[in-house]
């Protein structure tokens, strides 16, 4: 590929959300400085405003980071307990129908569960620490770990399974050298929206704790009552961008582990053998 | 048969019926000599793969008995079932892994089944990057490194095109050639069952039994000008006959 097409394919892909970008900035101060008064624009202050006193003020900018790093902490503990749990009961489950038939409902019930409204009682039996939002982040997780993974595990080719029954391959066997590697990559789309879950479930999470060392949610929380409407919104820009960094990654490690998926692959030259 | 008489495979009235009730085989007696390659064809759902799955184990049968003389048994399926995220190269070893061939003596017999197959220079590629042919020509190689007694094919070149059809039909013969395995070979192809094999059994469907054999005598090897030779032609329309259930059970047809 010649250095201007790789130019021209760049620009390409970049200009349609530049473009987007510029718009909603333009539209931003539109609203700030038009369609708003003076007195009444901590409604929507101007982005420069947001940047200057939320990022530009090292104590301010300290106190997000503060929050940042908190929420951060509960985001990936309770991302890597879900990775574990979830995947450990997809295998238990794929192991077995029983198993399945006596776990799934319940998987499928924590989904449906407002996880949010459980938060006060998991205060009350274990504080409102660090594990107690870390059970939250798991809980709002899990299932998307627990289904995708399942799905992958189960959707191996049946003329792969025949070929390790040819072999005898026993039960360990069959799991760690064929469905493991197969689902790898429902495995990893599960993560990913887990991910984007657990980022989800620790600044909403902190957001209702309302209690103890405060992370993004509880500066979201108390930002609008101390109408400090600039820290409002770089603590909102910051769990965004907090969110689409996690889920970026995760789509980048995802496409690295399955780089041998059709999905991900692009057929190169083979020497010309065509048969 | 082998040196002591003990055919390579052997069925004996042997059926199957699903949970659902359908008989899919009824009454199938099929006896495979070690080194002879038989041919199996019949129309679709008429139990050409139930008959192969019975015969490698993969499938019990209902009423009847199944044995085989040897468990070193290699099976090619309808599509290449390669693992997607493993090296040509680690394919092929794969079998010996499975059954548990020291590294060492996995990886020669993986080069050497490779370089059989003509494809020693991509043993490091993905099988996602090979063609079809490609593909399938790794599937036999893993299935050599068993060096097996028994090769079971089932419909193995049905979805590649018809020339590399052709080239995988005649890397097949040499193999055969070489390695005189006893071969059952399950297709749909009245041409490819005739132009592979000595003899060439007939089924018919609901439920799936055999209604004829037709033996072949050509002899190997079969270049692929033989399909356009008079005898060819002949032993083509006897199967074709036997197939629409136009002939009587049993042809003999001297080369």
């Amino acid at each position: 590929m010649t250095r201007q097409s790789r130019l021209a394919r760049q620009s390409r892909r970049l200009v349609p959300p530049t473009a987007v970008a510029a718009i909603v900035l333009a539209a931003w101060y539109f609203g700030s400085y038009v369609l708003i008064d003076a007195d009444r624009r901590f409604l929507l202050p101007a982005p420069h405003e947001v940047v200057k006193v939320g990022f530009l003020d090292p104590v301010n900018l300290a106190e997000l980071l503060a929050g940042l790093r908190l929420s951060a902490e509960v985001a990936v503990t309770g991302l890597i307990c879900a990775a574990v749990l979830g995947l450990a009961l997809a295998i238990l489950m794929s192991q077995a129908r029983w198993v399945e038939r006596s776990l799934y409902p319940y998987a499928v019930a924590l989904q449906t569960v407002p996880i949010l409204a459980l938060v006060p009682l998991f205060g009350f039996w274990f504080g409102f620490g660090f594990p107690s939002r870390v059970l939250t982040c798991v809980l709002i997780a899990l299932f998307p770990i627990v289904a995708n993974s399942l799905f992958g595990l189960r959707s191996v080719d049946p003329a792969l399974h025949d070929l390790f029954t040819l072999h005898r391959a026993g039960r360990l066997t069959r799991l760690v050298k064929l469905q493991l590697p197969a689902a790898l990559p429902a495995i990893l789309t599960g993560l990913r929206i887990s991910a984007g879950a657990a980022v989800i479930g620790a600044v909403v999470g902190d957001f209702f704790f309302q209690q103890g060392e405060p992370g993004l949610g509880q500066l979201i929380y108390v930002y609008p009552r101390r109408l400090q409407s600039e820290m409002l919104f770089a603590a909102v820009f910051l769990a965004s961008a907090f969110g689409v960094a996690v889920f970026w990654l995760f789509g980048v490690l995802a496409r690295r582990a399955t780089a041998w998926h059709s999905s991900q692959q692009r057929r190169p030259d083979t020497g010309g053998a065509a048969h | 048969m082998t040196d002591d008489g003990i055919p390579a495979l052997t069925m004996e009235a042997v059926g199957v019926r699903y949970p659902g009730g359908t008989l899919a085989l009824d009454g199938v007696t099929l006896h495979l000599a070690a080194g002879e390659f038989t041919a199996v064809v019949g129309p679709s759902g008429c139990g050409k793969s139930t008959l192969l799955r019975l015969a490698a184990g993969l499938l019990a049968p209902t009423t009847g008995t199944v044995a085989r003389a040897s468990e070193r048994l290699g099976f090619v399926f309808q599509d290449p079932t390669l693992l997607p995220w493993r090296s040509v190269r680690r394919n092929v070893e794969l079998a010996g892994e499975l059954t548990g061939v020291p590294a060492g003596e996995r990886r020669e017999r993986a080069e050497d089944a490779l370089r059989r197959v003509g494809l020693s220079h991509v043993a490091e590629a993905l099988p996602g990057t090979l063609s079809g042919g490609m593909r399938m020509r790794v599937s036999l190689a893993r299935t050599l490194t068993g060096r097996p007694d028994l090769m079971l094919f089932d419909e193995p070149f049905g979805s590649v095109d018809e020339i590399t059809r052709g080239r995988l039909g005649d890397d097949l013969q040499e193999l055969f050639a070489a390695d005189a395995f006893a071969g059952l070979l399950v297709t749909h192809s009245v041409a490819e069952a005739v132009y592979l094999s000595q003899r060439v059994l007939v089924m018919a469907d609901r439920p799936g039994r055999l209604v004829g054999e037709v033996a072949v005598p050509l002899p190997y090897p079969r270049l692929p000008e033989v399909r356009f030779s008079p005898a060819f032609t002949e032993l083509t329309s006897q199967v074709t006959a036997l197939l629409q259930g136009g002939a009587a059970d049993r042809i003999e047809v001297a080369a």
